[in-house]
């Protein structure tokens, strides 16, 4: 039992290494397809790089398939690089048929990775990858359109002969759009000559593209070695030359256009040019040199697992506090007469180590930021399935999707935002007579907005639907028994309902309010990224829902306060301020007590209470930390405020889980662990408390 | 036969030639059928002798500053901070009904690792040592099972509790 119970974790590991590699690649595929598409709508000739990148992806994805035993994907990968293999040999034409063909194999392969590990489901999609394949087989067979006359270049037939049919269909195209085409040689040093080759390379490709770069048999000196570069460029001879820093005499023409050249490009494509008779000695070379090159492509970027960023971020953590256990020494040592110079020095020392921890701190951080543009390229996809699954006319309006957030809070946010959009499209949005009435367009709109403001990202998703009917809701709330009758709220604390769980269970309350289940599901694991959510609307144009997220989890600040001795982390995005209370200032209402915060009521807690750390002495002075969740504020009444801390929030284990109110605690140096607060859940709770009392 | 006095129940000192050659003899038989050894970690609780599987533990500490923890069964003294994780820690003798003492200069926190749930520190008054003892020497309870207790090691004339870990560590639900 042990051994395969191993076993399947093991293979489950494998899998989700296998999914999560995939899925990168898929995206890429996406964006280059759809480029793609772009550049054949505006006629333009598709980028041979991006078909070439192309080619690689399904390259890769036919082998990481085939190498983790999953055929049938292995084998819709082998054939969707078989489809872009012809594409950039320019075999068949980039046609709405290919794209068409293109986009649905990478759907359904995406498909398939959702449903990898259920084998019911691969067997069920192996029929739909059957036909496609067998669709894609169809259309491959279709007679191609190559064109070229290869007949008239004036060079060597030897290099001619070793070209790569893909080298040879880049000439012809270049022939095509009537470049100039050259053979530029050069000498180079034996021992040096990869970068001799690739700096000409590059200059070259500052002017038009090289075809092909073949080592020449000429006389050269012992030492050194010469490589022909077959180019094609708008520059003529002496351009070419000069551009490359070499003498003319180096250049030599093959092919130029003929002068007003129209003439011969209409002419009919030149039979007498045998595909299959041209050997390709030369082939491996250049294969393994495109290799290299994918090789190269990648090369500047490095993945990285996400728990090792962990680790260094823990290691940064326990710097800062080593850090501030020296600034108290310094402080010690700087207040005693006797060692006040030793102190000083040390504080000198101090302070250039802190700003070099936070220069550290800051780029680790940095390599867990990703932007949200692949959260918000999924929502735009399921809206897109949503549009032809629903036929509902709805767009989707995307800005800031550059706006970056840290690794983890991305992925908790891909739900709860799928959620709110999902709502927006089903409830949100009237149908078509409906809007007609209102005097609205008939295509609705869902704007999908991210900001960064300060530490925070804030997302914003507003619809142009119905809005919340504010009276349906409370009057259901009522109903439930989330809020009693006789309690007066105002219109923010009626649409903040819309939070509350167990309100939005029933269907038909979510149709006349205009919004959708579980919310009160949104703000928890928005809640628990430390983060709120907070709702707007207006009746009859529509409601916007924002987000706000601090950027990372790693490292937040917060204001370290102390009550009965014990120190406790609040997180410094919630609080908004900090007073001085005078018992004397503090009000009685119900049992509720409350302050005079300029003309509003502000309701108060005291940690004390709240955690039950026994009685304390009424009369003493306290500090209310007025935090803030969505439109909520409250007074969190503590005795001491010690100060602001970078903390590193670190989950608690053993057996108790869970604990309400605790996010988490904090490391600090000599004196342990501090608790970390959960603004949200007391915040919450106090509230609850008072609209149940 | 030929030593008498070594057979004699009160022997003393001298008995201790006859027993140690006989116990070591089956000591190691015992050693060559490994299954039948248990790996036990003994440590007191006012003053009386306990035992955890020894694969449970994954370290012992010294006392450190407990973090006092609100809304967790009191069971649960607080929790402590461990080179980069922070840690619950578990008064055993509070969990055990056990009379509990001030902790002192030898009371330990057993770090429990986290295979079997998460990772737990335990509260004991002191650690005493790892010992081995065959599966015949492990009887139940006289009494029964208790809620924690699931059998008693007979181990140089005294009594070690063992404890049930999967029941110890279940602390009833929420808190």
């Amino acid at each position: 039992m042990a051994v395969r119970r191993k076993r399947t974790r093991a293979r489950s590991k494998a899998h989700s290494e296998f999914v999560s590699e995939s899925e990168e690649i898929l995206e890429q595929m996406r964006e280059d397809l759809s480029q793609l598409a772009d550049q054949r709508a505006s006629r333009a000739d598709p980028d041979p790089e991006l078909v070439n990148r192309l080619f690689r992806s399904a390259h890769s994805l036919k082998g990481l398939s085939g190498l983790f035993g999953f055929d049938a994907m292995s084998e819709l990968a082998h054939h969707l690089e078989d489809v872009l293999d012809r594409l950039r040999m320019g075999r068949v034409t980039l046609d709405s048929k290919a794209v068409g063909l293109l986009d649905e194999s990478v759907t359904l392969f995406a498909a398939m990775l959702e449903k990898v590990g259920d084998e019911t489901a691969q067997d069920e999609a192996a029929e739909t990858i059957t036909s496609l394949i067998a669709r894609i087989d169809e259309w491959t067979l279709e007679p191609s359109r190559d064109s070229g006359q290869l007949e008239e270049l004036d060079i060597d037939r030897a290099m001619l002969r070793a070209l790569t049919e893909y080298e040879e269909h880049r000439l012809r195209e270049n022939m095509r759009r009537k470049l100039s085409i050259y053979v530029v040689e050069v000498n180079f040093e034996i021992l040096s000559f990869e970068e001799g080759l690739a700096e000409v390379s590059n200059a070259i490709r500052e002017v038009g593209e090289v075809l092909s770069t073949l080592p020449s048999p000429g006389e050269t000196p012992e030492s050194q070695i010469r490589f022909s570069l077959l180019t094609a460029t708008e520059q003529d001879i002496e351009g070419l030359a000069a551009h490359l820093e070499l003498p003319p005499s180096s250049v030599h023409t093959v092919w130029r256009p003929a002068a007003g050249g129209e003439t011969r490009r209409s002419e009919p494509e030149a039979p007498e040019v045998e595909e299959k008779s041209v050997p390709r000695p030369a082939a491996d070379f250049s294969d393994a040199r495109g290799e290299i090159e994918s090789l190269k492509s990648i090369s500047d970027t490095v993945r990285v697992d996400i728990r090792k960023l962990d680790e260094l971020m823990n290691l940064v953590g326990e710097l800062v506090i080593h850090r501030a256990a020296i600034a108290s020494i310094a402080d010690r040592l700087s207040a005693d007469p006797a060692t006040i110079r030793i102190g000083s020095e040390l504080d000198k020392v101090h302070k250039s180590l802190e700003r070099k921890i936070q220069g550290l701190q800051t780029s680790v951080l940095e390599v867990r930021m990703v932007p949200l543009r692949q959260v918000f390229e999924k929502l735009a996809r399921v809206v897109r399935r949503l549009r032809r699954d629903r036929d509902k006319e709805i767009r989707l309006e995307i800005s800031g999707a550059e706006t970056e957030l840290d690794k983890l809070i991305v992925e908790g946010l891909v739900d709860p935002l799928m959620h709110v959009v999902r709502n927006a499209f089903d409830h949100a949005i009237e149908g078509r007579a409906e809007r007609a009435a209102g005097g609205k367009p008939a295509e609705g709109c869902i704007r999908l907005e991210a900001t960064q403001r300060g530490n925070d990202v804030v997302i914003a998703v507003s619809d142009d639907g119905r809005g919340i009917d504010a009276k349906a809701l409370h009057e259901r709330a009522i109903e439930q028994g989330i809020v009693s009758s006789e309690m007066e709220l105002s219109s923010r604390e009626i649409l903040d309902l819309v939070f509350a769980p167990g309100l939005s269970t029933r269907d038909e309350v979510t149709e006349t309010s205009g919004r959708g289940v579980g919310m009160d599901v949104v703000r928890a694991n928005i809640g628990g990224m430390g983060g709120f959510v907070d709702v707007d609307s207006e009746p009859g144009r529509g409601t916007t829902i924002t987000i706000t997220l601090p950027i990372t989890l790693a490292i937040i600040q917060s204001l370290i306060v102390s009550v009965a001795d014990q120190r406790f982390a609040i997180p410094l995005n919630s609080v908004r301020e900090t007073l001085l209370v005078d018992p004397g200032e503090i009000q009685r209402s119900e049992g509720w007590e409350m302050l005079n915060l300029r003309g509003e009521a502000l309701p108060l807690k005291r940690l004390r209470e709240e955690f039950s750390l026994g009685e304390a002495p009424r009369d003493s002075k306290q500090y209310a930390v007025v935090v803030r969740v969505g439109d909520a504020r409250l007074g969190l009444l503590v005795e001491r405020l010690e100060g602001q801390q970078d903390t590193v929030i670190k989950a608690i284990q053993g057996p108790a889980k869970n604990v309400r109110g605790i996010a988490g605690a904090t490391e600090f140096g000599d004196q342990g662990a501090v608790l970390v607060l959960d603004v949200s859940a007391v915040v919450e709770d106090a509230m609850r408390g008072r609209k149940a009392g | 036969m030929n030593r008498p006095s070594s057979t004699s129940p009160n022997g003393g000192e001298e008995s201790m030639g006859w027993e140690s050659l006989a116990r070591a003899a089956v000591d190691h038989q015992v050693d060559e059928k490994e299954s039948l050894l248990r790996e036990l970690l003994t440590f007191t609780l006012d003053e009386d002798p306990y035992a955890i599987p020894v694969e449970w533990a994954r370290e012992i500490v010294r006392l450190r500053a407990i973090t006092p923890m609100p809304r967790v069964p009191p069971a649960i003294r607080g929790v402590i901070s461990l080179r980069g994780e922070v840690v619950q820690v578990l008064d055993l003798c509070l969990r055990l009904g056990v009379q509990a003492r001030q902790p002192t200069r030898t009371s330990r926190i057993i770090v429990l690792h986290g295979d079997h749930g998460s990772v737990t520190g335990l509260l004991v008054d002191s650690v005493r040592e790892v010992v081995r003892v065959a599966e015949e020497a492990i009887q139940p309870p006289p009494t029964g099972e208790s809620d924690s207790v699931e059998a008693l090691c007979r181990r140089d004339g005294e009594f070690i509790s063992l404890l049930n870990m999967d029941r110890v560590l279940d602390l009833g639900g929420e808190s």
